[in-house]
């Protein structure tokens, strides 16, 4: 179990800075957040995974998306 | 066992090379924030091989896990998000003072214009 | 200039690794000194069951206050910058005019969705943010985990257009936040004047008044999240929420 939450969070990492568009990429950080909480309360650390679910998923979302809303959506690379 | 310590291995490489290969600002800041929790994962993960149980005292609770790494985690997920705010805020100024996210066009036209 | 640009980047990778390979690679057990003393004395000597509390809460307090010193010094920097952010362009490069902030009739009604969600779960949130916050020293639980949760409620309000309260005003807010910041540096740093050092619980033998201390340290943590953190992401929503 702890082996494959730790392959999905791997695979949305390298999703999320490969992403075209800077939405997705949020979106995919948010759902890491949300993964990892989930593997620290299967690890016996409750403190730390209400924690990581209240800051990961709430607070920083909320700036990340802040702060492509005032700048570019689009990572036009070439 | 080692296998779970090879893949948060491999998410602290891609963080890393998310942070010094990446030319946009926001991808940058991105590999930080995932720098910072693979190492998270790491303490917890090495925590908990010592016991079975959450560590809060009981009558019945008789072998807990290590509780000193989670106290130290908790201090360093929140200086993560403080550190994600203030970098995040900087890039939002370069974008409006130099009209780009790029660091290369950013670059040079912080040179053209001093 | 690709190829160099790789060979570099490989050759940066390579040697970072070098700094984390030691621990994927070691065979050495974990030292359990450390939790057997915490398993024996934590609760006679802080009075919380909470063993990750009474670490953070009772044994190092002083980290718990440096930690807060740095989350206040990141929402003020994180203000300073947001505050000045339509001053000065650089001459002769066009920028995308960023959107104004909030740019609705102020009676107009969101979806349904965003509107009940926002509106009804938010009394809701706060009550549970304030649950967390006080009974940090039994269950999981404490001063951060309540301040953050109690940062969502209030961004909830505000995110609405039914709910009129006081909670989202800022002058209110930040008011909460001063005093709850200055009676957090009071209480931490009275224990000079005593001969007992650093943040010694006053009455250990009697196990009612040892948990006060964790309580009224949770309390006012948590106050100074929270409302820090809600005035930073009002104010980055633009700001105009004085009822």
């Amino acid at each position: 179990m702890n082996i494959l939450l730790l392959s999905l969070i791997l695979c949305l990492s390298i999703f999320s800075l490969f992403a075209k568009d800077l939405l997705n990429s949020i979106i995919a950080l948010s759902a890491i957040s949300i993964l990892s909480s989930l593997l620290f309360a299967l690890l016996r650390a409750p403190d730390v995974a209400i924690t990581e679910a209240a800051v990961g998923a709430g607070v920083s979302t909320i700036i990340y998306v802040w702060a492509i809303r005032h700048t570019k959506r689009k990572d036009l690379e070439k | 066992m080692i296998i779970e310590r090879i893949l948060i291995f491999l998410i602290f490489i891609t963080g890393f090379i998310g942070l010094i290969s990446m030319k946009n600002i926001i991808k940058k800041i991105i590999g930080l924030n995932l720098l910072s929790s693979s190492i998270v994962l790491l303490f917890i993960l090495e925590a908990s091989r010592i016991g079975d149980e959450a560590p809060f005292l009981d009558d019945k609770v008789q072998n807990i896990v290590d509780p000193i790494p989670q106290a130290l985690m908790l201090t360093a997920i929140v200086i993560g998000v403080c550190v994600t705010a203030l970098s995040l805020a900087m890039a939002v100024r370069l974008y409006k003072t130099t009209g780009s996210l790029d660091i290369t066009i950013i670059k040079e036209r912080l040179e053209n214009d001093c | 200039m690709n190829k160099r640009r790789i060979f570099k980047i490989f050759l940066t990778t390579f040697i970072i690794s070098f700094t984390i390979l030691p621990i994927i690679l070691s065979n050495s057990s974990w030292p359990t000194l450390a939790r057997d003393y915490l398993f024996m004395h934590a609760f006679d000597e802080t009075g919380a069951s909470n063993t990750v509390s009474s670490i953070y809460l009772g044994y190092r307090l002083i980290d718990t206050l440096g930690e807060t010193l740095v989350l206040f010094v990141a929402i003020t920097g994180t203000m300073s910058i947001l505050l000045n952010l339509h001053k000065q362009v650089l001459q002769g490069v066009e920028t995308q005019s960023s959107l104004p902030p909030e740019k609705r009739a102020k009676n107009a009604l969101r979806t349904n969705l965003v509107e009940v969600v926002a509106s009804k779960l938010g009394p809701i949130i706060l009550l549970f943010g304030l649950y967390v916050m006080l009974y940090g020293h039994k269950s999981p639980g404490g001063g951060f985990q309540g301040g953050v949760i109690l940062a969502s409620a209030i961004v909830f309000l505000a995110l609405s257009t039914v709910v009129k309260t006081k909670l989202t005003n800022s002058n209110v807010l930040s008011r909460i936040e001063s005093i709850s910041f200055l009676s957090l540096i009071l209480v931490t740093t009275y224990v000079v004047f005593f001969p007992n050092g650093f943040f010694r619980n006053i009455a250990t033998n009697n196990s009612f008044a040892s948990a006060t201390m964790i309580i009224i340290l949770n309390i006012m943590i948590g106050l100074k999240v929270g409302t820090s953190l809600a005035v930073m992401i009002i104010a980055m929503m633009g700001g105009q929420h004085d009822y």
